[in-house]
């Protein structure tokens, strides 16, 4: 046992954090994440230069389209990389290396935290480079520096919770397949909120949905801090959502994945 | 029980959520130090039997010890020790091969220094130094078998398990994976290993169990498995006009080495008289004399010795990949004399 420390109890956040890295340098890779930015970049600039005179139909809050569409277009971004993490833990599991990592003596959940927190990363990612755009564009952030720190924050942790939903059907699954297409049944989540004019434009069947829709209240309250600063009775509604849906899928994740590694 | 034993299985059962026994009922130790090998086909019980020791699976009823240690109880104390080379081996592919041996080292509690260091230590010892920057996806077949045994050895292991180390490798490299786990049986390293390979087995493992439909149907050293299968076989074809005559003249051959006090008992198979002999290479000369003082025309005589094939067909009726034409001469001379092959 020459030089080799054996040391009982080797921290949960250690193990985590060497399995991010791992997780980050494996899948992490610009092959996987500078796509899905480019698709973002292209719907938010596309679409800004559609619709900029929308806003004259009035209730949009703001002239600027651009500062409207922001937080849409990050939500998007997050939801859609969601797959990701299902992904990249069914192909560990099918190469062998998940098992390579249950042999080890560490803490199971580790490894799933050590993937959770990469989903977190790509989030705060596309919410920077997003952002980044929007103030090439001259949007004007109303919330200042601290209100982009906190879209930064509100990208991870809303990433968070789709990465867990896809952790789930993967381990339901058992197939990258149907863990990838599966995703496809999220895209109503995605387009039935207020994604390109605000409420008071809605109306019948669409608005009931857009009502009963978590994501909405979340973009609503990026929204906010984007072209109206501290509203907080907004931004408090979108961050309870938030919350609840993290919590939620966390404790599911949790306890299918204590059941599969059992 | 076995007192220096480190693996201790008893009544082990293994029932997948399906209703598939996998391991029906096993009872068997492994000595500190030991080469042991599990033999058998595909589907046997013998992955499913390592992968519960190894803590990666839980078994249906039984007990299980590794080390002292339950493998329910306490798996994290046996992590520690063990090292478990896989059949479908458990690589990063998209890291190169320091940065997945680094990465065991971190998982087994090293310092990024300590790790390096035996990453370094390792690479060299399988001979991997070069290509230590490549991608592991990169790799050749028995490169990928050499990286993931050094990734198994990370924490200096008591006890190795290698679920088929070799399949599907071509024999300088299988050849090349046998020395290194050799060398670390020499180190006091306990290998438990699996194989469908009877060489394998045979020149690996002191001491074998034979597996088959989840049970254990034969255990012992190699030798004295073989020795149980009888002696060596010396199948001798004679001369005759016809089939008729051919015929008479065997059975007057086998009536007179019957006599004889060496010889353990003959049969008349298609390609002539099958002798068992206890010692086959010293009683050919006597038992070519005895034929042809008695006017019987040898023309051609083949000597074989048991292999595992053959302990396999002798307890399970079977060849290990059940294919008849694969067996070697003695097992196809064996499968006639139990009147398993087709004529």
């Amino acid at each position: 046992m020459d030089g080799v420390k054996q040391k009982i109890g080797m921290s949960v956040f250690r193990e985590t954090y060497y399995i991010y890295r791992r997780n980050l340098r494996v899948w992490f890779v610009p092959a996987t994440f500078l796509p899905p930015l480019f698709m973002s970049g292209l719907l938010y600039v596309l679409f800004a230069s559609t619709f900029t005179e929308v806003t004259n139909l009035g209730g949009f809050s703001t002239e600027d389209y651009s500062a409207f569409l922001v937080s849409w277009i990050i939500v998007q971004a997050v939801v859609f990389s969601g797959g990701d993490a299902g992904f990249a833990l069914l192909t560990d599991m099918m190469s062998g290396y998940f098992d390579k990592l249950l042999l080890a003596p560490i803490n199971r959940f580790s490894i799933l935290f050590g993937s959770l927190l990469v989903a977190a990363t790509r989030g705060m990612l596309q919410a920077v480079v997003i952002i980044a755009i929007a103030l090439a564009l001259g949007v004007s952030f109303q919330g200042g520096i601290l209100g982009i720190l906190t879209l930064i924050l509100f990208a991870a942790v809303f990433g968070l919770a789709w990465s867990c939903l896809s952790i789930i059907i993967a381990l339901k699954t058992k197939s990258v397949q149907a863990t990838q297409s599966s995703f496809l049944l999220f895209f109503p989540f995605i387009f039935i909120t207020t994604a390109f004019v605000p409420e008071e434009l809605l109306s019948g069947w669409f608005k009931v949905a857009v009502k009963v829709n978590p994501v909405t209240y979340v973009t609503e309250a990026m929204r906010a801090i984007v072209i109206e600063g501290w509203e907080w009775s907004t931004i408090i509604t979108g961050l309870w959502v938030t919350v609840v849906m993290v919590g939620f899928l966390m404790i599911v994740t949790t306890w299918l994945f204590r059941r599969a590694t059992a | 029980m076995n007192n220096n034993a480190i693996i201790q299985v008893e009544n082990l059962v293994k029932v997948y959520p399906g209703g598939t026994k996998a391991v029906d009922n096993i009872t068997f130790s492994v000595a500190e130090g030991e080469f042991f090998g599990f033999l058998g086909p595909n589907g046997a019980g013998k992955s499913t039997t390592m992968k519960i020791l190894g803590t990666l699976l839980r078994q249906t009823s039984g007990r299980a010890i590794v080390d002292g240690y339950d493998v329910i109880r306490e798996p994290q104390k046996i992590r520690r020790i063990i090292g478990f080379a896989m059949q479908e081996v458990g690589l990063d592919d998209l890291a190169t091969g320091r940065n997945f041996l680094v990465m065991q080292g971190l998982l087994y509690g090293m310092s990024r220094k300590e790790a390096d260091r035996r990453a370094t230590e390792l690479l060299d010892l399988v001979s991997l130094s070069d290509v230590s920057h490549r991608k592991v996806g990169a790799y050749s077949g028995g490169m990928r078998r050499r990286i993931d045994l050094a990734g198994a050895l990370v924490h200096n292991p008591r006890v190795l398990f290698l679920d088929e180390p070799t399949t599907g490798l071509d024999p300088q490299s299988r050849l090349a994976i046998w020395d290194h786990l050799r060398n670390l049986n020499k180190q006091g390293i306990t290998m438990f290993l699996t194989t469908q390979m009877m060489d394998e087995a045979d020149q690996l493992c002191q001491r074998i169990a034979i597996i088959d439909r989840g049970q254990i149907v034969a255990e012992g050293t190699p030798g004295s498995l073989k020795a149980e299968v009888g002696g060596d076989m010396v199948v001798i074809s004679v001369a005759g006009e016809n089939d008729e005559e051919r015929r008479r003249q065997e059975e007057k051959a086998q009536a007179l080495v019957d006599e004889r006090s060496y010889v353990d008992g003959a049969h008349i198979i298609d390609r002539g008289l099958c002798v068992n002999v206890k010692n086959g290479g010293g009683t050919v000369p006597d038992l070519l004399k005895l034929l042809s003082d008695n006017d019987i025309v040898v023309t051609d005589l083949s000597l074989s010795s048991p292999t595992l094939d053959d302990v396999f067909l002798k307890y399970t009726g079977r060849t290990i990949r059940d294919d008849e034409a694969s067996g070697d001469e003695y097992g196809q001379a064996m499968r006639q004399w139990m009147g398993l092959s087709r004529r």
